[in-house]
């Protein structure tokens, strides 16, 4: 129930970030083939799963077109998550110049299972706006939710629903020598007028005189009571 | 409420200034007590032996561009300068006056420094360099250059000396040479460059002995003297086509050595056409030209000479020693006698040079002393402890059992208490023979000092060399302990050197420690294992294993529970995995394994699966860093220290809330660089958990480039570069937090991982050229991580992160302060206190190792480079130990003299009690 609307607000923050930080100079498209291999007997055959094109890097936005699992591929994604294999994932990339790339991620086929078939698609871009990896990840599970038989054995969902998140490359930071000299430079003036005003806390400024008062009441007191007795 | 922990935050804030304002250096009377410092030259390029001058000398040029004099009798260093590096330094021709390679001036020609110089040297060839140098105290006296019109040509260029003239000699291949004269000392051209036609030479083929310009085709040589009048070629056959290059021979005008002969070229110059030997060296003896050779035959060295002018043997330098394995092929570079000391030979010096890059002097048919120069590229260290003394060694086992039969616990106790008794009874036994002198001897360790002391300070400080060297170093005494050289072995592709792992440590007791070399076979390319005790330098396990696969990647597997070895999984360049030893495979079930090409900058990741007692391994993720046409290329990859803690797991902040660190034992950082259209040069920074392959982080450079050096630690990182903008080299510092909560803190899974860490970044100055960047770790983490700066001008700083921290706030707000960060200063600071080798300069420091000791203050260090380094640093302090100026002393006297007297204050004040009863 927690992780829906924290999650929610991670994508808007991603793309307030994205906005403020990494942006491409020359936007562009791609548009990704997604296959996907479920069959643990054929480790090397892979289905297709669907496609994402997204029209435009810099806004990020995707239209996400998925097919559904048949009644037999769901019973090979159980059958894998109980041997606790991998779901594995292939995405080809294409580029506006009719290049592709071809990029594999996987996830553990249980918490695909138990997240509902919900999975966030990271695409991780480098500075010029090419893919350098695409993630497929879950929502962590709470622990103890496994991949029992009768836990698999009420899975019924067989869509796909993914959200796509992009990942911009950001801006390194330089050495800010500008704010640096600015500030030297405003405390500089603020004591050639002599209003250098300290703004440390009470005691940070007179513990010196504070610190011998103190010791010398606590003597005297000492001393007192010897007297008293 | 707010206002005191608001005082408290200040207080903190202003110790902790003061805590760094304090500094770690060290008091003057402490110099050399922690640290040691061995000096090296480089493997030897060329060298003269000189006995005769009125300060005998060893005068030679290295291939790590060193130019350096040794004493004849110890060679210790007498002076040495470390000159330019790479293409621009490198000396091509070291000239020594009197030693000249016109026939007409012998060596055995008195010395003198009527040709205006005593030493010279040619280095690089766009410029050339022709220095002349003091040879007593090593200085520079003249220098001039040269830029060649064409500087593609010359980095061919040869040059040679004759008659106070030296010739620079350009081959243009398969066409011409383009050869010009220069007085040597003034650097004017006493003419004209002349052009001689040669359509006959080849590149790699070719070579100057004395003044002849030669060049090997098939069974021929063809040759030319570039001084003659004429232009004659000279076709020389031999009997077989030479195996390996030919070579001159010092020396001599026109004779070279092909196929272990001499050969001439030279009309006028004789040799003996009938020896054959691997090396040869020519000098002279009493008053007469010898040619000296000298020849390995099992473990023996034979060096043997002849007469030049009639080839009768010279008795008197014959001589047959034992040379020990561990140096390697020797080749007899030079050899100079006594003159005074008339004919027996016994003063006679011969510096070999060996394939393992040892210096080896031989003199009166003994080793007279050796330097160990491939120290001078070392390319791992490991720091091993030392093992057990004996009696401790049985105490251990003894906890050991109780650990083992901990369940069924009555018999347990019965059994320990014999155990116990009998092992003291031994004890005591053995301490009595000790006593009266019947003890048994003690074990070589312990003869030899090796013997763990109870802070883990004392280690055996192993290290792997380029050449295949290997080296037990004492890390306190600085004392060779053993020396291993392993000849056929070389690094892997992608510039990976070769690598040094340890497999058992030396806390399984009974079971000695066990180190493993992995490495490539050159002729075949298959990886090569070489197993080895590292504190008796022993082969173990069989020793040498050649593998037959290629290497591509290795990591290393958890512990055996049988004999707590660690395997090491290798994946095969067909993408299969493979164990050693056998009996490991199934720990490799679960691992996960990446690659990197550095050229294509695409990566791969792998899980490792067991089942029916087979390895299979499965790819699982790709990355592919290149960009669109892989222009990218990896310049650097920093994964984390395997035996690193991390105490802390979190960050106070102003506000008293923690910020928890992400930890991810996972996570590598990433460098790649390319040339760019716009910014001249991008570097990006790619931080990718390698188990799921996710990019976790990724940041971008303008107008940057390397050299890069890179530091990656607990949830930070940290890397140096140079920013081509502004022409200065700066640090960028990165942390990575999860946030106010932890996802999961007890065990971390890269698969079920927060996927967005929050990144805090910042970039600083810092004024000086960054060769080496390596974090300080302590045995459980609680010390404060500091970063070792290794610096051009071969420093190392020791610098506190506080100075690093990407949180240092720019203004100087409150928060900021009450967290403990220092405002922002864009320039790092480089104090002289810092610099944790003050004076002792470590030459071309290339590397900054570390490794924790028993302490959990002091973590040891090893800094490598042409010079070799070893202290030890204490982050925090040495909170835990005594200082060692700690007054035993009156600390006893303080304490005696207090129980003493309260004691007697009691008994006055029980007689004063008594007196005050009876009044």
């Amino acid at each position: 129930m927690w992780t829906k609307p924290s999650y929610a607000l991670i994508v808007l923050l991603s793309c307030i970030l994205s906005g403020s930080w990494g942006f491409l100079e020359h936007d562009s498209w791609i548009s990704i083939d997604l296959h996907h291999s479920l069959s643990p007997s054929r480790p090397e055959y892979f289905s297709h799963r669907g496609n994402i094109s997204i029209p435009s890097l810099n806004a990020g936005l995707s239209t996400v077109l998925q097919n559904e699992l048949s009644e037999s591929e769901l019973e090979e994604l159980k059958t894998l998550s109980q041997q606790n294999g991998f779901y594995r994932l292939k995405a080809t990339v294409t580029y506006p110049n009719g290049n592709t790339q071809r990029f594999l991620t996987s996830s553990k086929a249980c918490s695909l299972l138990a997240s509902q078939l919900n999975d966030v698609l990271w695409i991780s871009l480098d500075a010029y706006g090419f893919v350098t990896g695409i993630t497929a990840a879950q929502d962590p599970t709470p622990n103890g939710s496994g991949c029992s038989s009768e836990e698999l054995a009420q899975i019924k969902e067989k869509r796909f629903r993914s959200d796509v998140i992009i990942r911009h490359a950001e801006l390194a930071p330089v050495p800010d020598t500008g704010s640096f000299i600015q500030k030297y430079e405003r405390e500089r003036e603020a004591r050639e007028r002599g209003e250098v005003r300290d703004n440390r806390g009470f005691f940070a400024k007179y513990w010196m005189y504070i610190v011998p008062v103190v010791l010398l009441v606590f003597i005297s007191g000492a001393t007192n009571q010897d007297a008293a007795k | 409420m707010h206002r005191p922990l608001h005082i408290a935050g200040g207080l903190i804030s202003l110790s902790l200034l003061l805590l760094l304002s304090t500094c770690s250096a060290l008091y003057e009377d402490q110099i050399r007590k922690f640290d040691w410092r061995s000096t090296h030259v480089g493997a030897v390029k060329q060298v003269h032996v000189d006995l005769n001058h009125f300060q005998p000398r060893v005068l030679l040029s290295t291939h790590e561009q060193v130019v350096a004099s040794l004493c004849p009798k110890s060679g210790e260093i007498v002076w040495r300068q470390v000159l330019e590096q790479k293409a621009r330094g490198d000396i091509k021709l070291l000239q020594v006056s009197g030693f000249s390679d016109d026939s007409s001036d012998t060596a055995a020609a008195p010395v003198g420094s009527r040709l205006g110089f005593d030493m010279l040297t040619i280095q690089g060839h766009a410029p050339a360099l022709v220095r002349g140098w003091n040879t007593n105290i090593g200085t520079i006296e003249w220098e001039w250059s040269i830029i060649p019109l064409n500087t593609e040509r010359a980095q061919d260029a040869l040059w040679f000396y004759s008659n106070s003239v030296l010739y620079h000699v350009v081959p243009v291949w398969r066409s011409h040479l383009e050869v010009t004269a220069y007085f040597a000392t003034s650097g004017h051209t006493t003419g004209t460059t002349s052009k001689i036609m040669a359509a006959w030479i080849k590149t790699d083929s070719c070579l100057l002995s004395g003044t002849y310009f030669v060049c090997q085709d098939g069974k021929q040589l063809i040759s030319l003297d570039l001084l003659a009048k004429s232009t004659q070629v000279i076709a020389t056959s031999l009997e077989a086509e030479p195996t390996d290059k030919i070579e001159a021979l010092a020396g001599l005008n026109g004779v070279l050595i092909a196929n272990k002969k001499l050969v001439s070229v030279n009309k006028d110059q004789a040799v003996c056409p009938e020896l054959s030997s691997a090396s040869y060296v020519l000098g002279s003896f009493n008053y007469r030209k010898v040619v000296a050779y000298a020849d390995l035959a099992d473990g023996n060295l034979k060096i043997n000479a002849v007469y030049l002018d009639n080839c009768s043997p010279v008795p008197e330098l014959q001589m047959s020693l034992a040379f020990a394995e561990h140096y390697g092929t020797p080749s007899l570079r030079s050899f100079d006698c006594k003159l005074k000391r008339n004919g027996d030979g016994k003063s006679c010096l011969f510096l070999f040079g060996t394939s393992a890059e040892s210096i080896v002097a031989v003199q009166q048919g003994r080793v007279r002393w050796a330097r160990e120069e491939s120290l001078a590229n070392v390319i791992d260290t490991q720091f091993i402890d030392l093992p057990l003394a004996d009696t401790e060694g049985t105490l251990e086992n003894e906890m050991k059992g109780k650990a083992v039969d901990a369940n069924n616990l009555k018999r347990d106790i019965v059994s320990a208490f014999m155990r116990r008794i009998t092992t003291q009874a031994l004890q005591i036994k053995s301490l009595f023979l000790h006593v009266i002198g019947l003890g048994p001897p003690p074990t070589d360790t312990q003869r030899a000092g090796l013997v763990r002391d109870s802070f883990g300070l004392h280690k055996m400080l192993v290290l792997l060399t380029r050449t295949g060297k290997i080296f037990g170093i004492d890390n306190i005494a600085g004392k060779h302990h053993w020396k291993l050289y392993l000849p056929n072995v070389s690094g892997f592709e992608n510039a990976e050197e070769m690598r040094l792992i340890v497999q058992r440590s030396s806390k399984h007791f009974p079971l000695q420690p066990l180190c493993a070399i992995v490495a490539k076979f050159p002729s075949s390319g298959n990886g090569v294992l070489f197993r080895f005790n590292p504190i008796t330098g022993r082969a173990a396990e069989g020793g040498l294993l050649q593998l037959d696969f290629q290497i591509k990647q290795i990591a290393l597997l958890p512990e055996t529970e049988k004999d707590f070895v660690k395997g090491i999984l290798m994946l095969d360049a067909t993408n299969k995995v493979h164990v050693q030893p056998k009996h490991a495979t199934p720990l490799a079930d679960g691992m996960y394994l990446y690659t990197a090409n550095v050229k294509t900058a695409e990566l791969e990741g792998f899980y490792v699966k067991h089942a029916g007692n087979d390895l299979t391994c499965t790819p699982i993720w790709n990355v592919r860093l290149g960009g669109h046409n892989s222009e990218q290329h990896i310049i650097g990859v920093a994964s984390k220290n395997p035996i690193e803690h991390v105490h802390s797991q979190g960050r106070v902040l102003g506000d008293r809330s923690v910020l928890y660190k992400y930890i991810n034992p996972n996570l590598v950082a990433f460098v790649t660089q390319a040339p760019d259209a716009t910014h001249k040069s991008v570097l990006n920074l790619y931080l990718i958990d390698v188990v799921s392959g996710s990019v976790i982080f990724s940041m971008t450079h303008r107008k940057v480039r390397p050299p890069l050096h890179i530091v990656h630690s607990e949830n930070w990182l940290a890397y140096s570069y140079f920013n081509d903008k502004v022409r200065r080299t700066e640090i960028t510092t990165i942390e990575l937090y999860e946030g106010n909560a932890q996802a999961n803190n007890s065990v971390w899974s890269s698969l079920q991982a927060p996927s967005m860490p929050l990144v805090e970044r910042q970039s600083y100055i810092i004024p000086t050229i960054v060769e080496a960047l390596r974090e300080t770790i302590t045995e459980r983490g609680i010390t404060n991580k500091h970063v070792l700066i290794g610096t051009a001008s071969g420093g190392i700083v020791e610098m506190s992160w506080h100075l690093l921290d990407p949180r240092r706030p720019i203004s100087s707000t409150t928060q900021g302060r009450e967290e403990g960060a220092i405002p922002y200063i864009p320039e790092l600071p480089l104090p002289t206190e810092n610099h944790i080798n003050y004076n002792q300069t470590i030459a071309r420091l290339r590397n900054i190792y570390t490794a924790p000791s028993g302490l959990e203050s002091t973590c040891l260090v090893v800094a490598t480079g042409l010079d070799l380094f070893v202290t030890r640093v204490a982050p925090s302090k040495t909170f835990d130990i005594l200082k060692e100026d700690f007054d035993y002393i009156l600390i006893s006297i303080v304490l005696v003299v207090l129980t003493s007297g309260s004691l007697i204050v009691r008994h006055l004040a029980s007689r004063k009690l008594l007196k005050q009863a009876w009044k």
